[in-house]
């Protein structure tokens, strides 16, 4: 099954430095700010505890500033004594980052800023300095995998057909923070001109590997690409090159035009926020072929049935599908829905 | 290949996405399972000893983990960087070897780094800690949520053994009844060895991972294992040897982009099948090129490969050895890996190999099968021409040889060569391909232009009747 409505889980891993975040339990929309932060330059280390005269276990007691607020030059973090009084100061403005097992402290200025959006609707499950974790309900559909940063939007066409490609005519600025659908194949151009116009994010069947690769470098992989938050965002549902989508997977994403939806990168999933009874999407896709030079990938329309061994051109010999183009490995026959990544 | 695998259980061996059953030659036992295990990403906390960063480069190499991460004393990097370098590499295992006492007070600030960085990790990495006696308890102090494990130094050979150990444990998430496929791999080599007597090599390229095992006669095994393969690791073998350096062993034009889709396609295609010509030998480009970059990362680790290089007998292994010719499982193992000696080529089709080892890793007796000889390779690198003489049971065949060649002579039965200042008369009898005479030289050089590249690569394929003549 491609579609599916059920509860799922996305995390969000956060940077460091993160100063403000969603509690557990709370309730939260998709775009929601999950978590705010600062990022930081060069540290100072500043003798905390031994300055004191405490010991480390001590410190927090005497600490005027706790580990994580912000700080003037000169503010006083810590301070013991009355009469004859001992400070700890801070050298710069910026944060208290961290405090050292042997009570030292640092201090580091702020350079920028981060925010980390939630990609589901639903509640915050996990909430810690390292990830966010949501959970929510929504209709998703799971690709082989997703490049840039997490994406929020309301879904647009921009193809006629599953077969077709997506052609940067026809992106414009007032599909401005849509998530569009392309069809068999979405170009490096429109990919760029996507995100020119201001686009959150492509869906498509496939992408083209070396479009990829000029658009976020070559760390691209076939499972995907971490990049800061100015990248654009692609989801590739069935491989790389060309693929076609199967009608029970367009047909869904024509009926949700206009709701919101989000696109969670590292699950490479998209997520559409619609209710349940939206329509009869959760239907069992065609199977998907992988063609013999590996140069694309096709939803197998008609019922394949098995063949036997067959010799291919290559030599091997091995079980096949039949098919109106010809016979296929039984092994370059997938689900929609299988796994694509090899078991460990 | 022998199909009676004579085992006293039923073997399980996992590919990418299917699992084969090799099943017992007597008696109905228990099933055990030969898995990849899982990836394990480990990152290391370094002294100042310069050596420490090969050490623990061997160390990941042998016992298959990622090593994801390296931070060093003197690295000139701040808290914050080593903080998002360590966060971001997400280490299940932290390595720290820090032999001197003087390292101490630098250590501690990696320790510090470690846990600003990766303290609401979960699970948290496990440490493990080669180091001074003076710096154990610092380093503890400054990560009390951590499991810390002492290892001894990983410098050693004992220290090296005792870390493989603990990575393999971690692979197999502790699973009792599996056996890693390197693990089964290593003590096939060992096996095979020792019931040979000579050096061996055993070559495996899966779709997930490559394998270089050198074996010696007296039971000394090192193996290099890394993620680099001709299915799901196939994107990371381009990520690592360039697209350029693969499409160089494609005996045809084809744009780069193109062969791009192709690679990215096959990774995220579990135990996909070439179907067409130029699949196949796209795979075999992919198998080149791990094996090629496994033993660039050997070296680089400090691995002396000249014994490996020099072994009598090469065994294959994976899918290097599915390949459907046997002259494609050669061509890529000498391409690639480049015997210097003359070299029993074998290769062995299907897991029962792997199954005996397997069983052969868990201390339960197992009949070795014994793999296919291809051919013999003999490389030289003649000042002049000279003449090389292969004896069968079929009479002499004399070859004038020059720097550049490449050739085949066919044979039957035993065989004996005769070459400018040796005599070589190997054990197999029944070669399945002959003898070859490799005067291409080391390393290989292809030209760069597809104008000259493409029928330098056609005459080396054609030598060998590598694929089929309408593609040539």
């Amino acid at each position: 099954m491609a579609w599916r409505y059920s509860r799922w889980s996305a995390d969000h891993p956060l940077p460091i430095g993160a100063n403000e975040r969603a509690v557990e339990g709370q309730e939260v929309q998709a775009g929601d700010v999950l978590a705010a932060g600062t990022r930081y330059g060069t540290p100072v280390r500043v003798a905390g505890a031994r300055r004191l005269g405490v010991p480390p276990d001590d410190l927090a007691r005497v600490l005027r500033v706790p580990v994580g607020r912000e700080v003037e030059r000169r503010t006083v973090i810590a301070r013991t004594g009355r009469r004859f009084a001992r400070a700890v100061s801070s050298p710069i403005a910026g944060r208290v980052i961290h405090q050292r097992a042997d009570g030292d402290l640092y201090v580091a200025p702020v350079v920028g800023r981060w925010v980390v959006r939630s990609t589901l609707d639903g509640e915050v499950s996990r909430s810690d300095d390292g990830c966010v974790t949501v959970q929510g309900s929504a209709w998703a559909l799971q690709g082989v995998a997703g490049y840039g940063p997490d994406a929020i939007g309301e879904i647009a066409l921009a193809v006629d057909t599953p077969g077709a490609e997506l052609q940067p005519s026809r992106i414009d600025v007032r599909l401005r923070d849509r998530i569009l659908i392309g069809g068999a194949r979405a170009t490096a151009e429109s990919i760029t001109r996507a995100h020119a116009c201001g686009v959150a994010a492509i869906v498509a069947g496939a992408a083209p590997a070396g479009g990829l690769r000029v658009v976020y470098g070559d760390e691209a992989t076939a499972s995907g690409a971490n990049t800061g938050p100015e990248a654009p965002t692609v989801l590739c549902l069935i491989g790389f090159g060309t693929a076609p989508l199967p009608r029970e997977v367009f047909a869904p994403l024509v009926a949700l035009v206009g709701a919101r939806a989000a696109v969670h990168t590292a699950s490479a999933r998209l997520f559409v926020f619609a209710s349940e009874s939206a329509g009869d999407f959760a239907q069992s896709a065609p199977s998907l072929a992988l063609s013999d030079d590996w140069l694309g990938a096709r939803p197998l329309d008609e019922k394949g049935a098995l063949a036997g061994v067959t010799r291919f051109a290559s030599e091997i010999e091995a079980e096949s599908v039949a098919t109106k183009d010809g016979p296929v490995p039984v092994a370059n026959v997938l689900a929609f829905d299988a796994p694509r990544t090899p078991q460990s | 290949m022998t199909t009676s695998t004579e085992l006293v259980a039923s073997v399980d061996i996992a590919h990418e996405a299917r699992t084969e059953r090799i099943p017992p030659g007597a008696a109905a036992g228990p099933v055990l399972r030969v898995i990849p295990g899982d990836v394990v990403r480990v990152a290391a906390l370094l002294g100042r000893d310069a050596h420490l960063a090969s050490a623990m480069a061997f160390g990941a190499l042998a016992g298959g983990a990622s090593l994801v991460g390296l931070v060093a004393t003197r690295d000139g990097r701040t808290l914050v960087e080593r903080a998002e370098l360590l966060r971001d590499a997400r280490p299940d295992l932290i390595v720290v070897l820090a032999p001197d006492r003087g390292d101490a007070d630098g250590l501690v600030d990696l320790a510090e780094a470690l846990r600003f960085g990766c303290s609401q990790q979960r699970p948290l990495p496990q440490i493990l800690v080669s180091a001074h006696e003076r710096v154990r308890p610092r380093i503890a102090a400054c990560l009390p949520a951590n499991t810390i494990e002492a290892l001894p130094d990983v410098r050693t050979l004992a220290g090296r053994e005792a870390l493989v150990a603990r990575l393999r444990a971690v692979r197999r998430r502790a699973q009792e009844d599996v056996v890693l496929r390197d693990e089964a791999l290593e003590a096939t080599a060992r096996a095979l060895s020792a019931s040979a007597t000579v050096d061996l090599v055993l070559l495996d390229v899966t779709g997930g991972s490559t394998s270089i095992i050198h074996a010696r006669p007296d039971g000394v095994v090192f193996g290099i294992h890394e993620r680099l393969g001709v299915g799901a690791a196939a994107d990371r073998v381009v990520a690592r040897a360039g697209l350029d350096r693969v499409r160089r062993w494609i005996p045809r034009a084809i744009e780069a982009p193109a062969l791009l889709e192709r690679v990215f396609n096959r990774a995220r295609w579990p135990d996909a099948i070439p179907a067409s010509v130029l699949a196949l030998t796209l795979e075999m480009a992919l198998a080149r090129e791990a094996i090629a970059h496994a033993l660039t990362d050997a070296e680089r680790a400090g691995v002396a490969l000249e014994a490996a290089w020099a072994a009598p007998v090469l065994v294959l292994t994976g899918r290097l050895a599915e390949l459907p010719r046997a002259s494609q499982s050669l061509l890529v193992a000498i391409d690639a890996f480049g015997p210097t000696g003359p070299t029993l080529v074998s290769r062995a089709s299907g897991d029962t190999l792997v199954a005996a080892g397997a069983l052969a890793a868990r201390g339960r007796v197992a009949t070795m099968p014994v793999p296919d000889p291809i051919a013999i390779v003999a490389e030289m690198w003649p000042r002049r021409s000279a003449t090389v003489r292969v004896k069968d049971a079929n009479g002499v065949v004399e070859e004038r040889v020059t720097r550049g060649s490449f050739l085949r002579v066919p044979t039957q039965g035993a065989v004996e060569i005769v070459m400018p200042g040796a005599t070589i008369r190997p054990a197999a009898a029944n070669l399945e391909l002959g003898v070859v005479i490799d005067a291409r030289g080391r390393p290989l050089s292809l030209p760069p232009r597809d104008a000259e590249r493409i029928p330098t690569l056609a005459r080396w394929y054609g030598a060998l009747d590598v694929l089929p003549l309408a593609t040539h």
